[in-house]
């Protein structure tokens, strides 16, 4: 038995999985579609400088081969006007936290299953003792979530070139928006609403490309337009999930400058999804790090940068390609696999690949060690004193 | 686009040449021909008619079945056809073009109904099987549809008019028009013949279009699951749309791309008749009458049938890449 790999499911196992995901798509899908009080998905902000606080978020996808917890108790606030990274490799959640957020994670495999998601609004006032009273979005109804999402919060996908619809022109994608902010609106106005957007992201010819099909346009000016919709709601939260993953390195300066400028200018905040710290270094002014579906390490740019403490933060950077390296010295890259993830063990996940694994990684996951009042970290080499749990 | 129709065209004799060379010689090849079996038992009885039997054979043109002769036969068949002459029919003596022109509206008329309700039920149904995937809807659907594409027409169809027409009574079993009714020549004698055919036709369309909805709403439906998990599907939900318009204007535009080039069949099936269901249901469609040539060995009765159903398909397929240009933007015809 022991020799068994565990990706291999017997029949059994497997029906068995198959059974209990269909109950548990069930039991959520019948929870979303449920009648709700506006008190059931309304909160109190933690924090009114706070525009999101993301608390223990769990999301997790019920697959064939067992449920995955995509993101296991993530925790992290984004302050009004700031620039949050969240960094972290292929499959760590990241994505997945921000689907959460737009409340488009891929139904009914993928589910939210526990956790808060605070959107601070102006809409709802106050309460009796003065806390501002804001949006739980992991318990709003669909219907409810149309009136912030693509107004309030909006979102730049990965890939400009599948993210268009081929079939509509540049220009009617655009007015859409128009439209939904404003149903009265005139077509002209939507047009020069459109055109004025496309201005704003740095289109040089905008009447034209708001005649164009998608195909017809780069990859970095598709973004643009994709950046155009995004901003078009003047949304508070733009939520962009490897804005530059996809494009050459030339386009990817000039789209971040462009980012970081419009985000002075409107006055929102960004969170900005990547696995590129060279990206976080220029945006960024907190970072998230994350690892398996659980953040590692959190912190202002700077101190993440001249202060890495988690062993895979130090990692990252250190497989980070600079120019001044010596050429000919192989590439570091950080030994050994990300875990399966189904079924992880409650400890560490980073255990098998950390080169300062000590005796205690063994036992229960590290808890969030404070270093500084900005700078946190999970990982038990900075635990102070023997029963300071 | 012009140039590029008038191109397809020109293309399109060719092929039309083509086919009419293949399926004239196919013809003639037929082991036996329309004069033996006509006059099988005569030939039998009677060994002097052999001497007029071959000059029958030499007055309809089918004597010399050497290659010459068939060449011959061909290029003769050409010649009428480009003058515009279609030949007459040997088994009912009356021109090719003018049997066609009778017959072809009764079966347009079924195939032209039975296409639009195909399409009318097919298309909503793969949609919602998509949208709502592994759903018990989605199941019944598909389940039922899978019937539908399994069973035999003659089959279906025999069950169909045992259950409705016999023990039911609801429908007549077999022809047009009932034969024992009197439909006077004024305005609601008209109105009654055409109510009465309409009675007719309801079991035929219903049994057609039961058969051909499986193929069309699979087809759609995982059309529409490719195109519900693309990315601009996210993006279009991103936006704030609502999950109607994200998935009857963003999804059903790009569903609609590979459906147009259905369309390249659907112009000849609209004409050419439903021969199965012709027979079982005794209509005196285009489909039976040319399965009744093609036994008997009617050639002009063939070639002009199938030159027909030809000429229908090159129609057919030039629309449905005028079509595709349309409904998709990538797509530049006369490149």
């Amino acid at each position: 038995m022991a020799k068994k790999a565990s990706n291999y499911l017997t029949l059994r196992e497997s029906r068995k999985i198959i059974s209990y995901n269909l109950k548990q798509m069930k039991y959520y899908e019948g929870l979303k579609r449920r009648k709700r009080s506006a008190e059931e998905y309304t909160t109190v902000m933690k924090d009114e400088n706070n525009l999101l606080e993301i608390e223990d978020l769990k999301t997790c996808f019920f697959t064939d081969s067992g449920t995955v917890m995509s993101v296991n108790g993530v925790s992290f606030n984004v302050p009004k006007n700031k620039v949050v990274g969240v960094v972290g490799e292929s499959g760590c959640g990241k994505s997945v936290t921000s689907l959460s957020v737009m409340q488009l994670v891929q139904a009914p495999q993928g589910q939210v299953v526990g956790g808060q998601i605070r959107f601070n609004t102006d809409a709802l006032g106050y309460d009796e003792e003065g806390r501002k009273i804001c949006y739980d979005i992991v318990q709003m109804p669909t219907r409810q979530m149309y009136s912030i999402r693509g107004k309030d919060i909006t979102m730049i996908f990965q890939e400009p070139m599948t993210s268009l619809n081929p079939v509509f022109t540049i220009g009617s994608q655009l007015d859409e928006v128009s439209f939904l902010l404003d149903p009265k609106i005139s077509k002209e106005a939507a047009k020069e609403k459109s055109i004025e957007m496309l201005r704003k992201v740095g289109i040089s010819m905008p009447e034209h490309t708001y005649t164009c099909y998608p195909h017809e346009l780069s990859g970095g000016m598709r973004q643009r337009v994709m950046i155009a919709m995004a901003l078009a709601g003047n949304p508070k939260l733009i939520i962009a999930d490897e804005p530059t993953t996809a494009l050459d390195v030339t386009i990817q300066a000039q789209i971040l400058e462009l980012l970081r400028e419009l985000q002075k200018s409107q006055g929102c905040s960004i969170m900005l999804i990547t696995h590129d710290l060279g990206v976080i270094a220029e945006m960024a002014d907190e970072v998230v790090i994350m690892y398996a579906g659980r953040i590692i390490e959190r912190g202002t740019a700077r101190e993440i940068f001249h202060n890495p403490l988690h062993p895979y933060t130090v990692g990252l950077q250190k497989s980070k390609p600079l120019i001044t390296s010596k050429t000919g010295e192989p590439l570091y890259s950080i030994p050994g696999q990300v875990p399966n993830p189904i079924n992880l063990p409650n400890s560490c996940y980073f255990k098998n690949r950390c080169e300062k694994c000590i005796a205690k990684c063994g036992g229960d996951y590290p808890p969030e060690i404070r270093v500084s009042d900005t700078h946190a970290v999970s990982c038990w080499l900075y635990q102070q004193g023997e029963d300071a749990e | 686009m012009f140039k590029y129709i008038v191109k397809r065209l020109l293309i399109s004799i060719v092929i039309l040449l083509g086919v009419s060379i293949i399926i004239y010689t196919l013809v003639r090849l037929m082991p036996t021909d329309f004069l033996t079996q006509k006059y099988a038992a005569q030939l039998q009885t009677n060994p002097g008619f052999v001497e007029q039997f071959e000059k029958f054979k030499e007055m309809y043109g089918l004597a010399d079945n050497s290659f010459g002769g068939i060449m011959s036969g061909y290029f003769q068949w050409l010649g009428n056809m480009l003058k515009g002459d279609m030949g007459t029919s040997f088994i009912y003596q009356k021109p090719v073009s003018s049997i066609i022109g009778e017959n072809m509206w009764i079966s347009f008329a079924i195939a032209a109904i039975a296409t639009v309700l195909q399409f009318l039920i097919a298309i909503p149904l793969g949609i919602t099987s998509a949208t709502h995937q592994y759903s018990v809807r989605d199941y019944a659907t598909t389940v039922l549809t899978m019937i539908g594409i399994s069973l035999p027409t003659y089959f279906f169809a025999a069950i169909v008019i045992k259950f409705f027409a016999m023990d039911l009574g609801w429908f007549p079993n077999t022809g047009l028009v009932s034969p024992s009714k009197d439909f006077p020549a004024t305005f609601a004698g008209t109105m009654a013949k055409i109510g009465d055919m309409a009675h007719h036709l309801v079991l035929p369309i219903f049994v057609s279009v039961l058969l051909s909805i499986g193929g069309l709403m699979r087809y759609t439906r995982t059309n529409t699951l490719e195109v519900l998990n693309a990315d601009y599907i996210r993006t279009a939900r991103a936006k704030g749309l609502s999950e109607r318009k994200v998935i009857y204007k963003h999804a059903f535009r790009n569903t609609l791309i590979p459906l147009a080039t259905l369309l390249a069949g659907i112009l000849p099936s609209l004409f050419g008749g439903m021969l199965i269901t012709e027979q079982v249901f005794g209509i005196n469609g285009i489909g039976g009458l040319a399965y009744k040539a093609l036994q008997q060995g009617d050639i002009p009765f063939i070639m002009g049938y199938n030159m027909f159903l030809a000429v229908l398909t090159v129609i057919g397929t030039l629309l449905s890449d005028i079509m595709y240009s349309i409904v998709d933007p990538r797509v530049k015809l006369g490149k």
